[in-house]
């Protein structure tokens, strides 16, 4: 017993190791204890782990405690028969330890046991939906991702947290998860850099979440596109409809063989929905679809093309039979409540769209120039009004003089609105650099992921002289000349 | 670490402490889970709904008019149907729709629970600061009784020109017509927030560039 505490405890993590030992010593440490904590023997040695829940500390000693929370829940499960036992349930012991763990992990640690790290938030995700409240695993998720810090790296975790926020409508928590860019997956392991640790510092993620870490499961087309779709349900929940139409531009420009799937088509019809919300017209669809694509996508999305056309074309007769006609259309494919959002979307941009026409009209102008559902003069003034005061609209209102009550809209150039305003200067400036550097970090990462550095490029030319070739390598191992030279004769010669 | 046990001393407690509009949404939410685990308990449903209801406002103090809206899909059924947390839907379909005489009727006259006052009125003070920057900065000119009505005073007084009301306004800068008997707003201005999304956005596109390249 006391061995085998004394195991437990005799990793700690970096923060709390008074040796500061250098990280290929606890490298190697952290993998003679999980050798350890894997063997056979070891989960049967105590019949309850439940007491070194409290001398073992999850922020300390997390891969022990990691495995603690196997063994007992393994026992448990043993001893109930049961997959979620009573006390894994929300509230219950062991899923307050549980929760405890997730929320405090030393996330270096836990890079060598991603497998068991995964299983556990699995696990509290059943949990939560064996009583119906999937509530309880969204928070507890979403912590234990941030915490891990994925850095843009996809898991079948965040396909796990989208599906409880969506099933939950608990949005909130789920935003820092899916604010966050995810542009890589878990890699094959031959293709990670083996010079470092896993402990040690890593720019990116993919040192340690692989195909074979355990941290996801193995990803499917499928995974990826369910992702993007839920999570731009959720945005479309939250009105942010910038952030829905990227997601669903993301699903339906991703790459076909033969067909579209029904995943992509769903996406294409609330894409157009989210888009007529959002922007008040269809953008062109992404260059990254083939265009026989685009026209499967218009001719199994037909009502939604229709009533796109409708809107665009500001047919509001039109659009309304449109909306009558599809009725079943827009329930079964669940899009009623984006559908019946049109209206207003239609009445705002509609406004919007007279201030490119007009600098100042009066309301009983905007009544007869932009045809709506509002009944009459107060009910436009009203809403007018609330488009100003929410910034939808650059506009000023103005009450007349006179007893009668005349109201004036008067629609703002943009550069008057802001431009003279020092606060608004500065503002642009700082934006203008965090842009520039945003775009530089990126242009370095775009290098490296092309393999363009000039390393790299050097590399290529030398290895590709060495061949032997010089047919086959083409303009970059072709001469002496610089490699920028190379890529462009290459380049030329492509092109003829 | 875990908060305290959730119970109506508890509750009262953090909202005594008058903690800001963050500080009290995260509060909150931290005793959602607890929430949730005590709603299948028949007999914890005052505390359930004072906690609701605060849990509800704390969204409003902090502009998160989409997730109160979330936030009452999550609400066991039960529970609203009580008539705080019913007052509630009605308060967020009145912000939704943007009715400012009915909000202000909802928040004054409805009957909210004793412990659930603080934060209601608090929520009062802050729609009616953010009512008054709104208008500053979208009317050039307008009428007292439309003032009033925004501001949730009272619209007939500020028709008749009552000296009272007009004095509110230009207490907050605004110049009073008494020729056209009508208000010019001072607009407020404040420095725009930070740009964050900016930041991901353009990370959102170098990510793509770059993926889309390989």
């Amino acid at each position: 017993m006391s061995d085998f505490l004394g195991r437990l405890s005799s990793v700690p993590s970096r923060p709390h190791d008074p040796d500061n030992i250098s990280a290929e010593r606890y490298d190697r440490q952290l993998r003679d204890l999980i050798s350890y904590l894997k063997q056979p023997g070891v989960a049967s040695s105590t019949s309850d782990y439940s007491d070194f829940f409290e001398i073992v500390s999850p922020s300390v000693h997390s891969l022990s405690f990691l495995f603690l929370l196997r063994f007992q829940i393994q026992l448990v499960q043993k001893r109930t028969k049961r997959d979620i036992p009573q006390n894994l349930h929300p509230g219950g012991d062991l899923w307050k330890q549980v929760v405890r763990f997730l929320r405090s992990f030393d996330p270096i640690q836990i890079r060598y046991a991603g497998y068991e790290w995964r299983q556990l938030v699995e696990v509290v995700a059943s949990a939560a939906q064996a009583i119906s409240k999937p509530a309880l695993a969204v928070k507890v998720i979403a912590d234990a991702l941030g915490r891990l810090n994925t850095s843009g790296m996809f898991t079948s975790v965040h396909l796990t947290l989208v599906k409880l926020a969506l099933l939950s409508s608990s949005y909130t928590h789920t935003l820092p998860i899916m604010d966050k860019v995810l542009c890589n997956f878990p890699t094959d392991t031959n293709h990670v850099h083996h010079e470092t640790f896993l402990c040690s510092e890593h720019g990116s993620s993919a040192a340690f979440i692989t195909d074979t870490s355990g941290f996801s499961t193995k990803l499917t087309y499928r995974d990826h596109l369910q992702f993007y779709l839920y999570s731009a349900m959720i945005y479309m929940a939250l009105k942010r409809w910038d952030h829905a139409s990227h997601c669903l531009s993301v699903v339906i420009s991703s790459p076909t063989a033969n067909s579209v799937s029904k995943i992509m088509v769903e996406a294409y019809k609330k894409w157009v929905l989210a888009s007529l919300l959002g922007y008040g017209k269809l953008p062109p669809t992404s260059r990254m679809i083939a265009p026989h694509v685009t026209r499967v996508y218009q001719s199994l999305a037909r009502p939604y093309v229709s009533l796109a056309e409708a809107f665009e074309k500001a047919d509001l007769q039109k659009m309304s039979a449109e909306v009558d006609l599809g009725q079943s259309i827009w329930r079964d494919d669940k899009n009623t409540g984006l559908v019946s959002q049109l209206f207003e979307a239609y009445d705002k941009f509609m406004i919007i769209k007279l201030g490119r026409t007009f600098s100042a009209l009066t309301i009983a102008d905007v009544l007869q120039r932009a045809p709506s559902y509002f009944k009459d003069h107060y009910d436009t003034e009203e809403f007018v009004a609330s488009l100003v005061m929410s910034d939808t609209l650059r506009a000023t209102l103005s009450h007349l003089p006179g007893t009668e009550s005349t109201t004036m809209l008067r629609f703002c150039l943009s550069t008057q609105f802001h431009a003279f305003r020092e606060e608004h200067i500065r503002t642009r400036l700082m934006r203008g650099k965090s842009a520039l550097n945003t775009i530089a970090k990126g242009i370095v990462q775009t290098d490296q992921t092309l393999e363009l550095s000039d390393e790299n490029l050097h590399f290529i030319a030398r290895s590709q002289k060495w061949n032997g070739d010089p047919e086959k390598s083409g303009a970059v191992g072709s001469g002496e000349a610089g490699v920028g030279g190379d890529i462009d004769e290459d380049l030329m010669g492509d092109g003829h | 670490m875990d908060p305290p046990p959730l119970s109506l001393n508890q509750l009262s407690a953090l909202l005594e402490a008058a903690p800001s509009p963050d500080d009290l949404y995260t509060s909150l939410s931290d005793y959602e889970e607890q929430a949730c685990l005590l709603a299948s308990q028949p007999d914890e449903v005052e505390l359930l709904v004072d906690f609701y209801t605060a849990f509800f406002f704390s969204h409003l103090l902090t502009d998160q008019i989409h997730e109160a809206r979330a936030l009452t899909r999550r609400i066991p059924r039960d529970l609203l149907q009580t008539d705080s947390l019913q007052t509630c839907t009605l308060l967020l379909r009145a912000i939704w729709q943007r009715k400012h005489t009915e909000i202000y009727k909802i928040l004054r006259e409805l009957p909210w629970p004793e412990r659930s006052r603080p934060v209601v009125q608090s929520y009062e003070s802050y729609f009616q600061k953010k009512t008054l920057k709104e208008v500053s900065n979208s009317y050039e000119a307008i009428r007292p009784a439309a003032a009033a009505s925004y501001l949730g005073l009272n619209a007939n007084l500020a028709e008749q020109g009552d000296t009272a009301i007009i004095q509110k306004f230009t207490a907050c800068g605004w110049r009073w017509d008494g020729e056209t008997q009508l208000l010019h707003p001072k607009p407020i201005v404040t420095a725009p927030p930070k740009e964050h999304n900016l930041q991901n956005e353009l990370s959102r596109v170098m990510a793509l560039i770059s993926n889309h390249g390989r």
